[in-house]
């Protein structure tokens, strides 16, 4: 482990902190384009594209959250970026997502006869907001451990 | 358990003139561990408590201990 490593490791984590936060947001604008999708339209091919789209972007998402991301780094730089302090942060902040997204699945089903969501819309509703808080979550314990925020 | 964990990082740090980075390079931890651990908002693990100790050359007990 060099100082090279460290100092790469550092530049990387302050960009991982101000990135996710992007990530998250841009994560919540694309539900727009799903949830705009009208229920007597949603067998066009179009739809199917959308959909798809966000299962392959909240699959990468969770994957960057469960592995801290910057796979193409060297193992040094890896292991610095998911050091002791950014493991503890990420098991807080997934356990804070996990929370959210139970929070959400209790409200739809508690709201089930009041609203009409489809069972696509509700397991959309939950993993995305899993998987935001948990980014922001992170985010948030990043920037004040690394002195940003 | 409301024990608080305190440290002399900083002062042992200071004395020999390192910075985060250079005490971080030295342990094998990133400048972020340091820091956090400096400031008191994240508790070290053993491992990282016994290389911290051993890169001052002084006990665990000398560089940490319970507040009160």
């Amino acid at each position: 482990m060099t100082r090279s490593d460290i100092e790469t490791a550092e530049r990387l984590g302050r960009k991982r902190a101000r990135m996710w936060p992007v990530l998250a947001f841009l994560f919540v604008a694309q539900q727009g384009a799903y949830f705009s999708i009208p229920a007597d339209d949603a067998a066009r091919a179009v739809d199917h594209v959308r959909v798809g789209a966000w299962v392959v972007l909240s699959a990468v998402l969770l994957l960057i959250l469960a592995t801290g991301g910057f796979w193409r780094h060297s193992k040094a730089v890896r292991a610095l970026l998911n050091d002791e302090v950014s493991r503890a942060h990420r098991a807080e902040a997934m356990s804070l997502g996990f929370i959210v997204s139970m929070v959400f699945a209790l409200v739809l089903y508690a709201t089930v006869g009041l609203e009409a969501v489809s069972v696509r819309q509700a397991i959309h509703i939950i993993v995305s907001m899993g998987i935001v808080t948990a980014l922001i979550r992170f985010a948030m314990l990043e920037r004040r451990a690394l002195g940003d925020g | 358990m409301g024990d608080v964990l305190i440290n002399a990082l900083r002062d042992y740090r200071d004395a020999r003139g390192w910075t985060q980075a250079d005490l971080a390079e030295i342990v094998g931890v990133s400048r972020k561990t340091i820091n956090t651990v400096e400031n008191g908002i994240f508790v070290p693990s053993t491992v990282i408590a016994l290389k911290l100790a051993a890169a001052f050359g002084v006990s665990v007990e000398e560089l940490f201990s319970l507040e009160g």
